[in-house]
């Protein structure tokens, strides 16, 4: 036997059991339970004020539920809004969120809100309250309300601490039908204030959570929910999606070409080794 | 084929079974990432190899069947497979070539410790209200009022405000919850709450409040004792 024809033998066997131990990996799956919002890019302009638009259809709905806010003090046991669907589109410039959500009347202090960390900071769900052992950071709030009808850029760090900024860059508009709120909100993906708003990278998943406050009025014309009393969602993620990427198949079928180019070779190679 | 070839897949088989399948499951174990698993049956494969081919003989018995199966020369009903080889191969090299090229879908992955060690100064301390009907009574109306509109009327973790909140509120009834915990781990996760974590607790997520601002110490004292009885479970002693 050759030394050639006898290294063609290891590759040969590697090549075998190769087969076995790759198809081992892939039988792995990864299944993730997580529940996010993913805004995909779509070409031309983004139905800011059209909660309507078909546009939306492009989009995945995700459902979170609320909770009433009772972490803190002032609490509430109950609350109008059980569960919102949350839908986004990005056009690499703009991002459009549009939260949907049941609420019996249409009120002047319908409000709801949206809220993200800002810079590199983790920061606690409500209003990034001051955490023990972790140096938080401050949260960057986009807020609604019917009888306003505009967006609001807010900042919090810590209970109390809520203010609206110098600069705004949240448009916001709602549209109430059929017992239904539909809330559009928008602003640049990247803005001159990163120390006070969020900045969305297309790709990258950062923390999302979200309130709803129902403007009632009882019998004694006291709101029904206002400040701390309201529906609340801890943190989940979003995502604006990076423009489609194909390389990944390219890559693959460079593979593929590889894998056949060596079994071609091997087999060649062996067979000229045993007639030899 | 030769029989030769069929313990060395045998072999690999097992292992990968016990990688896959009975180490996550050996307590403080996780699953193992599918790379890692790949790199273990890799050396394991090297293994079997360089043991195949340490003797002259072995060694021909071990490559033998491989050449003849690859070349497929008087291999019979064999060729079938060898085809299948020969087409799946470079099918699975192009698949794994993509899935790992392929940007992550998924969020980021949620390794929160749920149970981090408490700071030094809550470690050993004891319950100092003592354990009478009485207090305990009190501490499940303390608890009624304060905690089950997270944790439950029934104390598993399923009270009526609870839904919106990730992670969820704890299930006391769960045996892995407070049956494992002492006293005094309790009386600072209950005095702390979600803010008190450290890092690898992920406070910020955590809807849990932090009762001091609210509630007296003995009152706490008196939750804990309301708690493990109205959840069925002790707390956990070191005698
Ligand atoms: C706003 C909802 C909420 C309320 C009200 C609440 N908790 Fe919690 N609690 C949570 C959440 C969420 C967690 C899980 C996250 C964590 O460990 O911080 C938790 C965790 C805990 C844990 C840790 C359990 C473990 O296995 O580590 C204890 C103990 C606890 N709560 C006790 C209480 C007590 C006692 C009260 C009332 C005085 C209370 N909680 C009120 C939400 C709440």
């Amino acid at each position: 036997m050759t030394r050639g024809m006898q290294q063609m033998k290891w590759g040969c066997a590697i090549a075998g059991v190769g087969i076995v131990c790759v198809l081992a990996g892939t039988t792995i799956g990864f299944a993730q339970e997580s529940v996010a919002v993913r805004a995909p890019m779509v070409k031309g302009t983004l139905p800011a004020d059209d909660p309507s638009s078909a546009v939306w259809g492009s989009a995945t709905p995700a459902t979170f539920p609320m909770s009433p806010q009772v972490h803190w003090q002032n609490r509430i046991q109950e609350a109008t809004v059980k569960d919102l669907t949350v839908r986004a589109l990005h056009d690499g410039t703009n991002v459009a969120i549009l939260l949907e959500y049941a609420d019996p009347t249409e009120d002047p202090d319908d409000s709801a809100a949206i809220e993200f960390m800002v810079g590199d900071k983790k920061a606690h769900f409500a209003h990034g309250q001051p955490m023990a052992q972790v140096e938080g950071g401050p949260v960057n709030i986009w807020f609604w309300k019917n009888k306003d009808g505009k967006g609001v850029d807010m900042n919090a760090k810590g209970f109390g601490t809520l203010k609206v900024q110098g600069h705004q860059d949240v448009k916001a508009k709602g549209v109430y039908a059929n017992g239904t709120w539909k809330v559009v909100f928008t602003r640049p993906l990247a803005t001159e204030h990163p120390e006070e708003d969020t900045q969305i990278a297309t790709g990258g998943f950062i923390n999302i959570a979200f309130a709803v406050w129902d403007g009632k009025k009882d019998a004694s014309g006291e709101l029904k929910e206002k400040g701390s009393q309201k529906a609340v969602s801890s943190w989940w993620y979003f995502r604006a999606e990076a423009p489609p990427d194909y390389s990944g198949y390219y890559y693959a079928l460079l593979a593929v070409g590889l894998a056949l180019g060596f079994q071609f070779v091997l087999i060649r190679k062996l067979k000229k080794g045993h007639s030899a | 084929m030769g029989g030769s070839l069929l313990k060395p897949v045998i072999l690999i088989g097992i292992v990968y079974a016990i990688l896959k399948f009975i180490v996550p499951n050996i307590p403080g174990s996780a699953p193992l990432p599918s790379s890692l698993i790949f790199l273990y049956l890799m050396l394991t494969t090297s293994g079997i190899v360089i043991f195949a081919t340490l003797s002259g003989e072995s060694k021909d018995a071990f490559w033998g069947p491989i050449q003849r199966f690859l070349t497929g020369e008087n291999i019979g009903g064999l060729q079938v497979l060898r085809y299948a080889v020969l087409l799946l191969f470079p099918l699975i090299v192009g698949w794994q070539t993509y899935s790992s090229t392929a940007t992550s879908d998924a969020p980021p992955a949620e390794n929160r410790t749920i149970h981090p060690a408490p700071p030094g100064e809550y470690t050993g301390l004891s319950n100092p209200v003592s354990k009478t009907p009485d207090a305990i009574q009190q501490g499940k109306g303390f608890y009624a009022a304060f905690c089950s509109p997270c944790h439950g009327g029934n104390f598993d973790g399923k009270g009526p405000a609870a839904r919106g909140f990730n992670p969820p509120p704890a299930n006391f009834s769960d045996p892995t919850t407070i049956a494992m915990l002492q006293e005094s781990y309790l009386f600072w996760r209950i005095k702390k709450g979600g803010v008190g974590l450290p890092i690898e607790g992920m406070p910020w997520k955590s809807a849990m409040p932090r009762w001091e601002v609210e509630l007296p110490d003995e009152w706490i004292w008196k939750i804990i004792m309301g708690e493990y009885d109205g959840a069925h479970q002790s707390p956990r002693t070191w005698e």
